[in-house]
């Protein structure tokens, strides 16, 4: 019920603000008007889906059951138009005809454009009587603005930074000649939380995450988008055409303007960006049916996989990101070359030295460009460094002067596509044998990757989940095993060019064997540390941990341990094996050390098994935990 | 109540997470080869909620964020050319690219001379990137004198 106080709140503020644009009381009711209002209200045309949409309602069928998702009243035109569509419809009629115009840019037929096209083609004989109006604002707009073509634009995850996991969805209108010309000019829009610079972080964290921002859609020529997510972020960006024709494009963007400077309400989880663009693609096509298989939560991967499920998909565009193509390059090289490519980044001069003129055409060509490029990532984060602006235009010169410069073309592979990866929810049953004790178990995974499952589409070393629950049973009793809140687990590898950290956070419950037998227990346990890559595919880790335990079992309300914890993860074709040593001791002198192998094996795209063992040394005892469990992925 | 629990869920990830997010919306970023772009963008970690910072870009509403100087969205020519310096000058270099194209939309050159507007920016880089000093109203200007002085080109010289 937030909302509607929420909206009270806004009327108050928004009435006083906008009396201008809403004094529309006592317009002249004409005949022509009269008519449409009794035919609408005869063949209930609020009942109508496009409507219905337009006006980002929710609930129904009954017409006290409405809510619009729209949280600004100067979008509606009743008083009740929030929750009453039938009276915004009446209403909405009345203002288009309303001859107050001395404002036309903010008369109805130009702030409620797509709602007027919308009841002109139901009407196409009607709004004769209405006054003639110039929408000057939206016309300019316009030319900047085309109309042929939609892509749905997914900026993938973003590298050490889990809580970017769930990626990003935007939408990108295109010209129709954009095969000679360049996606960079499209326009873009984007769904996003208003937030005031003077926020900080953590204040920003906990209004973000409750709802204390407001969204508004946000329209920006895509190569901001480009520099956004490829360059400062570091993230892929996949690029999915889609096949909405040029009317229902027209839809979005004249919607579009209705939403200018709207606001919705914004939360991370449902109410989100991938949300909210699937709404503007129902306004596009009335029969599409994506918002209603999202009840919790929006992941927008799983909104990319709607998107496909509906068809509407007709390709796909691959743009690597700044680190994914240095990567690949320095792939290309061997350990001297790379070495090279590091001393050259650090003194452009030494493209004259020998070390380099030796090299054939083709690896001076990938040296060069690999050297430049990593120059432009190492501005990324900080402010112009002459050193690097000096040595950055040096071997854009050298470029320049090779003949036949070519820069290598980087593809993807069927199992990179994010929206082919294993499905987001995750339901596991588990037979095991704890110290002679045989045991069953049920999990359920809200969602999303852990380290060992199936890696097609998602990326190496990046476990995000939320929300899991195990439910253990014994021929003694039924138990919660564990609650994990959050659990991230971020191995970034570090090399002669990358050095990020590599940290891990979980919080939850979780049974201990504590003074004998087991007790639910509180914790957050954090860690920080370093990755490196042994081999493709394979990475050894190690952090020092940090954790807050709490028990009924202890003297104080919480106890501080702190630890290490190091493995080895390595990914086999058929699945994934994670070996790990850890261990903390407690202030109170406790000790836990124990060592961990999990050896995962894919059996389908959403099918695995999982085999673990655990052996456990602590205070007064030696315990093993052996278990098996099928894995079923679901959304 | 479904977003309280969420909330909370989350709210311990995010903080953490956030130490390390980097980001930030407008225009401005960090990596300016070239003088005359913006210095780094605040950090307004964009990445959680996909924000935008105080002054909303919604098309005519934007052009205080130092790139989008015309008050449309729209890329005519040089305040679109100061945004994509970076990529620009790696094109020029190269010879070819998203961000050639890019900007030879916006100066107006079409399609059938766009190849060639390519061309003779390659062969000039060393005239129209001069230094790494050079600025975005610089690289304009000789990108103007360059079509002039060329028959095929001279026709989009302002």
């Amino acid at each position: 019920m937030y909302i509607i106080k929420k909206s009270w709140l806004y009327s108050i503020i928004i009435l006083f603000a906008s009396l201008p644009v809403k004094a529309i009381e006592n317009p002249t009711i004409n005949t022509e008007l009269q008519l449409l209002i009794d035919d609408t209200s005869k063949t209930e045309l609020w009942k109508n889906i496009e409507w219905l949409n337009l006006l980002h309602y929710q609930g129904g069928p009954d017409l006290t059951d409405f809510l619009s998702q729209v949280d600004d009243p100067i979008f509606f035109n009743a008083e009740d138009g929030k929750t009453n569509p039938k009276n915004e419809l009446e209403q909405t009629l009345i203002s288009l005809y309303n001859t107050n115009t001395s404002d036309q840019d903010e008369h109805a037929q130009c702030r409620n454009i797509a709602r007027f096209n919308w009841l002109k083609n139901k009407y196409p004989n009607s709004f004769k009587q209405s006054p003639t109006i110039t929408c000057k604002q939206y016309n300019e707009w316009r030319k900047e603005v085309p109309e042929e073509k939609v892509s749905l634009i997914f900026p993938a995850y973003h590298l050490n930074s889990p809580s970017s996991m769930f990626g990003h969805t935007l939408l990108r209108i295109d010209a129709a000649d954009n095969e000679q010309a360049s996606t960079w000019l499209s326009t873009a829009v984007n769904f996003g939380a208003n937030i005031q610079n003077s926020d900080n972080s953590i204040f920003f964290a906990v209004k973000g995450l409750a709802g204390g921002y407001s969204g508004t859609f946000i329209v920006a020529p895509y190569y901001e988008k480009i520099k956004e997510y490829n360059r400062q972020e570091n993230r892929d960006i996949w690029e999915y055409p889609l096949n909405l024709t040029p009317a229902e494009t027209k839809r979005i963007v004249l919607h579009l303007w209705e939403l200018k400077n709207i606001k919705f309400d914004y939360y991370f989880f449902d109410e989100n960006c991938s949300y909210r663009l699937l709404e503007l693609l129902q306004v596009a096509r009335p029969e599409l049916k994506l918002t209603q298989q999202f009840g919790l939560n929006a992941i927008p991967v799983d909104t990319v996989r709607s998107i496909e499920h509906a068809n509407l998909m007709k390709g796909t565009v691959y743009r690597p990101s700044q680190t994914t193509s240095i990567n690949y390059l320095l792939n290309k090289l061997n350990s001297t070359q790379r070495e090279l490519v590091l001393n050259i980044s650090k003194n452009a001069d030494l493209i004259n030295s020998d070390a380099f003129l030796q090299q054939n055409s083709q690896t001076k060509n990938i040296i060069l460009d690999t050297a430049y490029r990593y120059l432009r990532y190492q501005q990324n984060d900080a402010g112009r460094s002459e050193s690097n602006a000096k040595n950055s235009y040096l071997l854009l010169a050298a470029i320049n002067k090779t003949e036949n410069f070519s820069s290598e073309e980087i593809g993807f592979t069927e199992k990179q596509r994010p929206e082919k990866g294993h499905l987001s929810k995750r339901l596991a049953v588990t037979a095991g044998e704890d110290n002679d004790q045989s045991y069953i178990q049920l999990d359920f995974r809200m969602s999303f990757h852990s380290l060992e499952d199936n890696l097609n589409g998602f990326l190496e070393g990046a476990q995000i989940n939320i929300g899991g629950l195990s439910l253990r049973t014994t021929n003694e009793e039924t138990q919660l095993q564990r609650l994990d809140l959050i659990d991230i687990f971020s191995l970034t590898p570090r090399n002669d060019f990358f050095q990020p950290l590599s940290w891990r956070v979980y919080t939850g419950l979780e049974q201990q064997l504590i003074n004998g037998r087991d007790h639910l227990t509180g914790h957050v346990t954090g860690g920080a540390g370093v990755s490196y890559n042994l081999w493709p595919h394979s990475s050894v880790y190690g952090m020092f941990t940090a954790r807050l335990e709490s028990s009924s079992q202890y003297n104080q309300a919480i106890e501080p341990a702190f630890g290490i914890s190091s493995g080895l993860l390595q990914h086999f074709s058929f699945g994934t094996a994670h070996l790990e040593l850890s261990g903390e001791e407690f202030y109170h002198d406790e000790f836990r050390h124990r060592v961990k192998y999990i050896q995962n094996i894919n059996l389908e795209r959403n099918h695995a098994l999982q085999l673990s063992v655990l052996r456990q040394r602590q205070t007064g005892l030696y315990f093993t935990e052996a278990q098996i469990s099928y894995h079923y992925f679901f959304h | 109540m479904k977003r309280l629990v969420s909330s909370t869920l989350l709210l311990l990830a995010s903080s953490s997470a956030f130490a390390v997010a980097p980001g930030g919306g407008g225009c401005g970023w960090g990596n300016a080869l070239f003088e005359g772009q913006k210095g780094p963008a605040p950090h307004i970690l964009a990445v959680t909620t996909n924000g935008t910072s105080g002054n909303n870009t919604f098309g005519m509403t934007t052009g205080t964020n130092g790139c989008n100087t015309s008050g449309a969205i729209g890329y005519s020519g040089k305040s679109m050319l100061a945004s994509v310096m970076d990529e620009f000058s790696e094109d020029a270099a190269k010879g070819e690219g998203e961000a050639m194209t890019a900007v030879s939309v916006a100066m107006g050159v079409s399609p059938e001379d766009r190849a060639h507007f390519a061309q003779l920016t390659h062969s000039n880089f060393s005239t129209i990137f001069s230094s790494q000093d050079v600025t975005a109203d610089q690289v304009y200007a000789s990108l103007q004198q360059m079509m002039k002085s060329d028959t095929q080109l001279s026709k989009y010289a302002i």
